[in-house]
């Protein structure tokens, strides 16, 4: 048996803001350009991949992505068990979807970690080392971003009201939060 | 720093690109039947002139996406921005 | 003796709370709101350090960022001082210690005044004209110059501050706030545009903000009521972001700003504790307005820099702001109405002015006639031609001015009493950030000032810094510009009543006349570096033209303060001299950033740990708790070796080595670059990166690529692996995979758009641990008993997808050591206890961890490259002797017509080799030279050494080098000569250790 170690052992809060990992969540990288591909994942999860750039889609399970004109990435959201690795969705999808060449299904589960962040001065930690506007992003739930934190490459998803999650490929994790609680803790 | 206009994913910062050199040098199809000389102008040659450069840039720390850019290298002034397969505009 | 000369209360300074502070050792008192210069002028102090070159006495000439003489050293402590910071921007706090800089061993007694007298002798260029010859004695020189050189001191130790950085996004950013800044700032955040305004000073309002005069009403009221007013209501404005001590130090193209806000100098030390010193603004603005004003210009005549001439809208400031009368006998000398402001300010606070010395024959504007009939004396016509004193002002010499300016109407000389001259040349339009920003000038020769004309971007600049200087214009214009450039519709300025005066006479002498000769008169133009004049006028007679070149010659506004005061008198004496148009002499450039940035600020947090992003693997904490050193690998932390005990580096790699070799090791191979393969055109694709064939491999199996530049030049290799008809998972090297990841995006984008392939990285989403040597099946049979780890079922170069408990895995058997080796790789947050369980597997067989050094010597006995190390960009795969891997069959692949270069098919290029020394115990070192003869000259080098090591295994020194012609050498004595001696060595085949690769099956 195999244990279960996620890089970011500690929830930490701030004043106007509270920064910890969401894990495990099961996360698909989807890659595929036909309108083929599109309906299969529809069809099969249950979700409508958003084709506008920038932005998310969710169903009661899943959270969908925009991360590139034929690239998204799906997360679950619910907490996934530590104690095995097979994913339903996984294997549906890629027998429905890369085997049958409509396009690529990876799983991504473990190269990226989910930060959360909430309260209300997530988008005062953000300027301190993202030069991505987030004037417009503030104002639509669901509005996501691929960019630069403390010149590591992060996904910002904007998921509700003062909440956003941060993924990090999972070798940076440690580092982008040493970097974020130090930021933090001059709010 | 300058501000592109990703086709895909809108305006960013300079950071999050990469400059990919000079566009439309296309590799050759059969490249066994070109002469040393042509390979290497393939290879080697680029421009780097004063004024109006067609390159290549890629957002690297978005979408991925390479595309096209027409920049005036005098002053920095970015004149058209395409998509990867488009033709340039004439004139 | 220290006295308080202090007029009335004013409204920025709180009386009620006073300050200490020492200047120069000596303690000093001043209220809140002064700033180290109002403070000191109050205690009656105006020398305050001595210049660069002549070392002469020095005093506070300006209120503002562009102060060239009032420069000091902040703090006492020498590890953490801070050196050129203007005493007119620095706010006084309790416990403040400053001291003059650039004297020794006191401001009232400094050693290097002697230069002063010295001066005929070091004209412009003295240094280049001097020290020329002979050559050979520059040494010595240098050492003399280099410590008469710089300003102040730097601190010793690092900074112990905390720096940050933001980013801010606004509609619109407003510079400057005085009264066009305020208007536009209000404008634009009352039509719901997201605003940011700064200023550079604590308090909003620019000079309009002390305007107590009746000359100057807007709206029926004084106009710093009606601006107090608007700054009220300003402030209630939702989309308004305010920053004071907020320098804009430079702005870059696409609107793009750097900005200095400064949140603690003005605090005590006790205040400042754990608080962000300075902040570093990335501003992205949709729309600038600058609204930065303008700068005071100084009168250029003999003698014009003793401590007590000041500019006269500093001694209006210091009166009017801070409540301070620089002079008991003050006089103003002008070329224009500014100074008759200044005296009638002062006169009506009771300050004596004795009179007003004026270049121009008369004027009839309200404000002249005003001081006239406040009965100020006017010397019409008139220039100062001396003025005496030497550490502080006592008297001036005046004289009456021809009609050309250029002489005097008779010799009458009349001495006067002063010991406050205020001067004012006119005003200079503030355009160093918008010519940042790429804007382009013009000249207005009606004023003698060069404002803005073409902009770059959207941007505008409004009020004086765009040469409107009286206030009806200001407000009429800023409020129309605002409505255009805002695209709004109506303005709460549109109607308003402005009462101003009226300039009615102008006159521009850049270069006043004196009555001695020009060699021996001191005009200072730009009073930091010590340029006068008569430099200007001698660069010009030894034939300099250029702008930029007689700057650099004389070092005119090379100073910190990049004079803001004398670069526009530099160009008047210039164009005046060579008798060219001063509008076409042009500028000098204006460089980022407009007043100094500490290094600090430029830097923020990126310092210590956050210096550099690092990454770690699952396994990381192990290495730690198994006191691993850690190796840098592209941005990766990777274990390098395990020291156990007092174990030296050498012989902790020796024992893992040998332990590998004789049973097993494990090594974390997380770093390696992954990439997820999927398309129905995979394997055409692997077929045009790949030197080797791909189409053909089984599923389930394994294959080792190398992957080539266009130039044929390695830039890359791994094991590849297909995991299902067109799915196949491609491993790359550790510091290529991120390369490797985007120019293999770039071909998919745009060469080959047609193929059917998806690329995705998985590297982060594995954690590999290799467990290698003749042990490893038995370990692996532990881990996984269900597993059979036949030849047969489970041969080399295969992979089999199996569990362990109910986490899926992926096993590969293959091998970078040459012994029987297993890559288990699964999903990263199992991997820290994958590794634990192997090791607690294999401790019977002593299973031994071993870093990056080890796995190096071990691949280095087989003879496989490491690419970066064996390679350097100008190898190719015949080079290294790798022929083997590249396909005969295949009618292209990447870099494949590059091996058939003239260039590349050279027999004579450096191709891999093994060495072994004649001693078998000398270890050659990585990047010595390899030579066959020493009887050349110059003696010809072959190659050099491109990996060494002393193996265990073989007990024998052994190394990779890259040599000339090297394949035709196996057998050949070369020499690596080095510093103290020469080591013989004898070309060998690379692989050094099990060429039958009998161990991989062991």
């Amino acid at each position: 048996m195999l244990n279960y170690t996620s890089p970011i052992k500690e929830l930490k809060k701030y004043t106007g803001l509270t920064v910890g990992e969401i894990s495990p969540l099961m996360k698909l990288n989807l890659r595929g350009k036909s309108r083929d591909f599109l309906t299969a994942i529809g069809k099969n999860i249950n979700i409508i991949l958003p084709i506008e750039a920038n932005t998310s889609s969710s169903s009661e399970n899943y959270t969908a992505i925009w991360l590139s004109p034929d690239e998204w990435m799906v997360v679950s959201n619910n907490i996934d068990s530590k104690d095995n690795n097979d994913y339903e969705i996984e294997e549906l999808l890629f027998n429905k979807i890369s085997k049958t060449n409509l396009g690529s299904v990876t799983n991504v589960t473990d190269q990226l970690v989910m930060i959360n962040l909430s309260g209300e001065k997530i988008f005062d930690l953000l300027s301190t080392g993202c030069p991505f506007d987030f004037n417009d992003f503030k104002s639509k739930k669901g509005s996501s971003t691929q960019t630069l934190l403390a010149q590591i490459d992060v996904i910002i998803h904007h998921n509700k009201i003062n909440s956003v999650n941060l993924f990090v490929r999972r070798s940076f994790s440690e580092h982008l939060m040493s970097w974020i609680n130090d930021s933090a803790s001059r709010l | 720093m300058f501000l592109i206009n990703c086709p895909y994913c809108g305006e960013r910062d300079q950071s999050e690109f990469i400059a990919g050199g000079e566009a439309h040098i296309e590799r050759p199809k059969q490249p066994t039947e070109l002469s040393d000389d042509e390979w290497a102008e393939y290879l080697f040659m680029r421009k780097n002139i004063k004024g109006i450069q067609f390159e290549r840039w890629n957002h690297a720390h978005g979408c991925r996406k390479w595309f096209n850019m027409i920049r005036d290298t005098s002053n920095d002034e970015i004149k058209l921005i395409y998509k990867m397969g488009e033709k340039p505009p004439k004139g | 003796m220290s006295q308080n000369l202090r007029v009335k209360s004013s409204n920025f300074i709180d009386e009620t709370s006073r300050i200490s502070f020492k200047f120069n050792g000596k303690t000093y008192y001043g209220f809140k709101g002064d700033t180290l210069a109002s403070a000191l002028l109050a205690n009656n102090v105006h020398l305050v350090g001595r210049s660069f070159k002549y070392h002469r006495p020095r005093g506070i000439m300006t209120s503002g960022s562009e102060e060239p003489n009032a420069i000091v050293q902040v703090g006492n402590d020498k590890a953490i001082t801070e050196p050129n910071v203007r005493a007119t921007e620095v706010e006084i706090y309790n416990g403040l210690e400053a001291k003059s800089q650039n004297c020794w061993p006191s401001v009232n007694f400094d050693i290097g005044g002697i230069n002063n007298f010295l001066s005929p002798l070091l004209p412009a260029g003295f240094y280049y004209k001097t020290f020329m010859w002979p050559a050979s004695f520059w040494e010595k020189y240098e050492i003399a110059i280099r410590h008469s050189a710089g300003l102040g001191r730097s601190p010793t130790k690092p900074d112990t501050d905390i720096y940050e950085h933001r980013y801010i996004h606004c509609d619109v950013l407003v510079i400057g706030a005085g009264i066009s800044g305020i208007m536009a700032a209000k404008s634009a955040a009352q039509n719901n545009l997201n605003t940011l305004l700064l200023d550079e000073k604590n308090e909003l309002g620019g000079t309009t903000i002390y305007q107590n005069s009746d000359n100057f009403k807007i709206d029926n009221k004084i106009s710093s009521e009606w601006l107090n007013d608007e700054i009220e209501e300003l402030k209630k404005l939702d989309n308004l972001e305010i920053k004071t001590r907020t320098s804009v130090a430079a702005y870059h193209g696409y609107n793009y700003l750097l900005a200095r806000e400064n949140l603690t100098d003005h605090q005590s030390k006790d205040e400042k504790v754990n608080k962000v010193r300075q902040r570093l603004l990335k501003i992205r603005a949709k729309k600038v307005i600058i609204a930065t004003g303008s700068l005071e210009r100084p009168l250029v005549f003999n003698n014009n820099d003793r401590p007590g001439i000041m500019l006269s809208s500093a001694v209006k400031k210091y009166a009017d702001y801070y409540g301070v009368i620089c002079g008991k006998k003050n006089i103003f000398f002008t070329n224009n109405d500014t100074a008759y402001e200044s005296a009638i300010s002062l006169y009506k606070k009771g300050i004596n002015v004795h009179c007003v010395i004026d270049i121009r024959e008369n004027s009839n504007s309200s404000i002249v006639k005003e001081a006239q009939d406040l009965g100020i004396k006017i010397y019409w016509s008139h220039t100062v031609v001396d003025t005496h004193g030497y550490k502080k002002l006592k008297q001036i010499s005046i004289m009456e001015l021809s009609k050309d300016g250029q002489s005097f109407a008779n010799s009458n000389k009349t001495v006067l009493d002063c010991d406050c001259l205020g001067i004012a040349g006119g005003w200079t339009p503030a355009v160093h950030l918008f010519t940042q920003s790429g804007g382009k000038l013009k000249f207005r020769e009606k004023d003698q000032v060069f404002i803005p004309n073409i902009y770059p971007s959207k941007q505008i600049s409004i009020g004086s810094c765009n040469g409107d200087f009286e206030l009806d214009e200001i407000i009429k214009n800023t409020s129309d510009t605002l409505k255009d450039f805002l695209e709004i519709d109506n303005s709460d300025y549109d109607n308003l009543t402005v009462k101003t005066t009226k300039e009615t006479s102008k006159k521009n002498i850049w270069l006043l006349p004196s009555d001695k000769f020009i060699g021996k008169t001191k005009p200072f133009v730009d009073y930091q570096n010590d340029a006068t004049a008569k430099d200007i006028k001698l660069a010009l007679r030894e034939g300099f033209r250029s702008i930029e070149h007689v700057k650099r010659y004389t070092t005119t506004g090379m100073g910190t303060d990049q004079g803001k005061l004398g670069n526009m008198h530099a160009l008047g004496i210039i164009a005046d001299t060579t008798g060219v148009k001063m509008g076409e002499v042009g500028t000098t450039t204006f460089r980022p950033p407009y007043t100094p940035l500490t290094f600090g600020t430029i830097v923020g947090r990126n310092v210590g740990e956050y210096f550099d992003i690092f990454r770690r693997t699952p396994m990381n904490d192990w290495h730690i708790n198994n006191n691993a050193e850690f190796e840098n690998v592209g941005q990766w932390k990777r274990a390098w070796y395990y020291p156990r005990g007092n174990e030296s580096m050498h012989e902790a790699v020796q024992r893992e080595s040998k332990a590998t070799r004789e049973s097993a090791g494990i090594l974390d191979a997380s770093t390696l670059g992954k990439i997820d393969i999927q398309g129905s055109d995979a394997s055409e694709f692997l077929n045009r990166v790949y030197t080797n064939a791909w189409s053909k491999l089984g599923i389930g199996k394994c294959r080792y690529g190398l992957m080539l530049n266009e130039d044929g030049m390695v830039y890359d290799d791994g094991v590849t692996t297909r995991l299902g008809e067109n799915h196949y998972i491609m491993t790359t090297t550790t510091g290529g995979a991120a390369n490797v990841m985007s120019k293999l995006e770039d071909y998919l984008q745009t060469e080959w758009p047609e193929l059917d392939v998806y690329l995705t990285s998985v590297t982060d989403h594995f954690a590999t641990a290799t467990i290698g040597g003749p042990n490893s099946k038995k370990i692996l049979n532990k881990l996984i008993p269900n597993l059979d780890l036949s030849d047969e079922n489970f041969p080399h170069m295969s992979f089999k997808k199996v569990k362990i408990g109910k986490i899926n895995c992926r096993i590969m058997r293959i091998s970078f050591t040459g012994e029987l080796s297993y890559e288990i790789n699964v999903q990263a947050n199992y991997g820290k206890s994958l590794w634990e369980q192997c090791i607690d597997a294999g401790k019977e067989f002593n299973i031994t961890p071993y870093g990056t050094e080890t796995m190096h010597l071990l691949r280095a006995e087989k003879g496989f490259i490491i690419v970066g190390q064996d390679t350097d960009g100008t190898m190719t795969p015949i080079d290294l002797q790798m022929d083997w891997v590249v396909s005969k069959k295949k009618y292209d692949f990447i870099g494949k017509r590059s091996l058939y270069r003239s260039d590349t098919m050279r027999e004579d290029r450096k191709q891999m080799v093994g060495l072994l020394t004649d001693d078998s115990n000398t270890i050659l070192e990585e990047g010595a030279q390899i030579v066959s003869e020493f009887n050349q000259n110059p003696v010809q080098m072959l190659g050099h050494v491109t990996s060494s090591y002393f193996s265990p295994n073989l007990n024998k020194s052994i190394a990779l080098a890259v040599v000339k012609g090297g394949k035709d050498m196996m057998g050949k004595k070369l020499f690596i000569p080095m510093e103290d001696k020469t080591i013989n060595v004898t070309v060998v085949d690379p692989v050094f250790l099990d060429k039958e690769n009998k161990r991989l099956n062991a």
